[in-house]
């Protein structure tokens, strides 16, 4: 499989292998109006396997670049300009997210009261994976 | 106890251990006072007891507390006698009920329902139970019982033995007693072990405990056990539940090998996990936790009213 090269756009790379498409999710739907190429279970000699995508004409807020380190913490962004790396980024993951993730325990008041910014304690636990602990019922969103 | 006033009591976490100690104090000193003394403590000031799920124990232990404090109560003890029912949010309730009353004691069936309303409160509120997370009164009264009881927490071996999945007040206790360096033995059915948050919080803390199957012989060499109540609508069939029951019953053939001075509690209400011919034993100490609970509420509406006791 051949993946192009982009003139502008952004190039996510180092994806958990199979968590591309939950990172599509997290852009807006135009995009499938533009031009995307999606690679998975790309062998990688760091990852042995790994996702790619490639999206056209579009940029990448804070915010996005928070949520997408917490849907795969090893990830890295490349914002290409004129077919050039303008800038290669490793997003940090804060120690507190607010209304980013929606806890998965149903009888958590946030979901409930649903005017409340849900809250996570983020860390990373001794398996190397990230812990995202809800501040309001302590309950553990994988 | 001016660290207190116009403070919430969410989790027992967000109190230092010399702050729970200052709490024990004045429920001390509460104790030893003439009645009529402490019952001009709280003289004019009004408690809300907002409970939006049924609850006997806890909020007439709140009520009789204020009472006893010489102050006044105000309230509902379930979501269909309140404006809940017509679909206001905890947040309006909670400013609104912060207009007519100087604290308010709480209870909601969702979990991390206090600390949300918490943050829409001008007055404290004190946390009667948010769904199966947490319970500091509770736990803060089963602390005062075991110092008063036992006379020490470090080094207690203490057994808890019930549903340890959705009983709050395990939750909240235990990652107490682990900063008081208790040891903890957990039985529970299969199912029912301690939340995997709560497991975390006792390994971050360094707590010594151990989860083993309950046989009677378990028993031996505890200074207190601690039992709690299955809840048969937790269980998918009658015959798993009656199964369970049966097996995690307290009786005095149970008690042979326990230690002279065991000291048995029970957050209540209890089904048939404790037998009543346990009651006449001075272990069973659980009539006396309900009291001890009541002398430390009353210390918490005091400290975080800034009462000069």
């Amino acid at each position: 499989m051949r993946i192009e090269r982009i003139h502008n756009g952004i190039v996510l790379d180092h994806i958990k292998a199979g968590v591309g498409i939950e990172i599509l999710k997290l852009f807006p739907t135009e995009i499938l109006r533009t031009k995307i190429d999606y690679a998975s279970y790309v062998e990688s000699p760091s990852m042995t396997t790994k996702d790619i995508i490639k999206i056209e004409n579009i940029d990448v807020n804070p915010e996005t670049l928070m949520k997408l380190a917490l849907l795969s913490p090893s990830i890295t962004i490349s914002i290409i300009r004129n077919g050039q790396v303008q800038e290669k980024i490793t997003p940090e993951i804060p120690p507190v997210v607010e209304g980013v993730i929606t806890c998965t325990n149903p009888k958590c008041v946030t979901l409930r009261e649903n005017y409340l910014i849900s809250r996570f304690r983020v860390a990373w636990s001794e398996a190397g994976k990230i812990r995202k602990q809800c501040a309001y019922c302590e309950h553990i969103t994988k | 106890m001016g660290s207190f006033a116009g403070r919430h009591i969410i989790d027992t976490a967000d109190l230092s251990t010399s702050e729970i100690m200052e709490l024990v104090e004045l429920a001390n000193r509460i104790q030893a006072m003439p009645r009529e003394d402490a019952n001009q403590l709280a003289t004019g000031k009004i408690l809300a007891t907002l409970f939006w799920e049924p609850s006997t124990r806890t909020r007439l232990s709140f009520e009789s507390a204020m009472f006893r404090l010489g102050g006044n109560v105000l309230g509902f003890s379930e979501a269909a006698n309140s404006s809940v029912s017509k679909g206001e949010t905890l947040a309006d309730t909670i400013q609104t009920v912060a207009l007519y009353s100087d604290i308010i004691a709480m209870r909601h069936p969702f979990e991390g329902s206090a600390l949300a309303a918490s943050t829409f409160s001008r007055v404290p509120i004190i946390n009667g139970g948010d769904g199966a997370h947490l319970h500091p009164t509770q736990t803060l009264g089963d602390t005062y019982t075991l110092l008063c009881e036992k006379g020490r927490l470090e080094g207690l071996q203490v057994g808890f033995l019930g549903d340890l999945l959705f009983g709050r007040t395990v939750h909240t206790f235990v990652r107490l007693l682990a900063r008081f360096g208790v040891k903890m033995h957990f039985f529970a059915p299969e199912g029912l072990n301690i939340p995997q948050y709560v497991r975390d919080s006792l390994i971050d803390l360094g707590a010594d405990f151990v989860e083993r199957e309950w046989t009677t012989s378990c028993i031996d060499g505890l200074d207190v056990l601690y039992v709690t109540r299955l809840q048969k609508e937790r269980f998918f069939s009658e015959e798993e539940y009656l199964r369970k029951k049966n097996s995690y019953i307290i009786n005095r053939e149970a008690l042979a090998n326990a230690k002279d001075d065991l000291l048995i509690l029970h957050p209540l209400p209890r089904n048939e996990e404790i037998s009543t011919d346990v009651d006449k034993l001075p272990n069973a100490g659980y009539f006396r936790q309900a009291e001890f609970g009541l002398k430390m509420r009353m210390a918490i509406i005091a400290a975080t009213l800034g009462v000069e006791v």
